[in-house]
């Protein structure tokens, strides 16, 4: 089956399959720096995310696409759809806030300069949940700006979905890394 | 040159670009859609206990009651783009040691256009408590109905359908009327 390949992999020369490899990388290298990017325009660590459960449903369901910003000059409201990491917890979480409080300062006499200076408490909820958030807090009492890891602001539906399937059959995911490997190898352009 | 490899890569190539005009047309086209609605929100009864939550099971802490009409058409909302809507109903005030609050009481979702001619009478869903221990000294508070149009595909959008004026919290009650 492979002898095919094999025969025009020797024909080629190291060459060629260096040249191959040297393209391999360079588009490697540019799907990293476009994400990094993007993640320093929406001021995120990930401007794009999966969503693995479904107690966003109907809103959102496994394996929707979110797309996230973050602006630093923006503080949280409610209604807002934000992804939240809790120290700790390896899973990011995506779910609406229910309450803000802004926090003024204790020292008497202090006006922070910018609002954003100020310290903000989320409490939030999933609207498939029936209950708030605190249970999955692991032991804090309120999300704060440096928990999450952006605002949802658009959405699209499924697309997703192959990456849940990659993580659910990890043979799929060697299947197809080593299949684009073997074609961008063999293949000559 | 015209393998059956080449063929299906092309093939798939033009039907995933013309998946994505298609989706991006979709997610432009809910642009032009701005309904602004507007409803009527009247906040018939507050009321404060004392009682416990359940984030500290065994401190005393106030708790306010709303008790609220409300009266708003959103059917304009829904067009070809709209999945769903997500209406909520927020307190905003201010507390005595000048800390500003967004609380939301009551929320519901709504799928259908169909469900979205609201008339009713509801009350808070949410616990309605203030982050130390009673509502004293705060601010009146105004009580918004705001709502969230999510897609099928494209940008989430904000609004606000009603606004009640400034409406001061009453005196703790320490029996059940």
């Amino acid at each position: 089956m492979f002898a095919d390949e094999l025969k025009t992999l020797r024909r080629l020369g190291v060459r060629h399959v260096l040249l191959q490899i040297l393209n391999f990388a360079s588009v490697l290298a540019t799907g990293l720096m476009m994400w990094k990017g993007l993640g320093l325009v929406c001021n995120t660590e990930s401007p794009i995310v999966v969503v693995l459960s479904g107690s966003m449903e109907p809103a959102f369901y496994r394996g929707d696409l979110l797309f996230l910003t973050n602006p630093a000059s923006e503080r949280y409201h409610t209604g807002d759809i934000t992804v939240y990491k809790i120290p700790g917890a390896d899973i990011p979480i995506v779910h609406r806030v229910l309450e803000t409080h802004d926090v003024v300062s204790k020292d008497k006499g202090y006006v922070s300069a910018s609002p954003l200076a100020q310290k903000q408490l989320i409490l939030t909820k999933g609207d498939n949940n029936p209950v708030d958030d605190i249970d999955l807090y692991q032991g804090l009492e309120w999300l704060e700006r440096k928990h999450i890891v952006g605002k949802v602001r658009g959405f699209l539906p499924y697309i997703g979905y192959v990456t849940i399937a990659m993580n659910d059959f990890p043979q799929l995911k060697y299947a197809l890394l080593g299949g684009l490997g073997l074609l961008a190898l063999v293949q000559r352009e | 040159m015209h393998t059956v490899y080449s063929r299906i890569n092309n093939v798939s190539a033009f039907l995933s670009s013309c998946l994505m005009a298609l989706l991006a047309a979709i997610a432009l086209s809910s642009l032009v859609f701005t309904a602004d609605p507007k409803g009527i929100l009247d906040v018939q009864s507050l009321n404060i206990y004392e009682g416990h939550t359940r984030r500290y099971h065994n401190r005393w802490q106030d708790v306010t009651f709303v008790n609220f009409n409300l009266t708003a058409d959103l059917t304009p909302l829904f067009n070809w783009n709209t999945k769903q809507l997500f209406l909520y109903l927020q307190a905003e005030y201010v507390d005595a040691k000048g800390v500003k609050n967004e609380v939301v009481i009551w929320d519901r979702i709504i799928h259908k256009k169909d469900k979205a001619n609201l008339s009713l009478n509801g009350r808070n869903k949410y616990v309605f408590r203030n982050l130390g221990k009673s509502f004293k000294g705060a601010s009146a508070a105004n009580y918004t109905l705001k709502y969230n149009v999510m897609p099928y595909v494209g940008l989430l959008t904000y609004g606000e359908a009603a606004r009640t004026g400034p409406l001061a919290f009453p005196e703790k009650r320490t029996e059940v009327a």
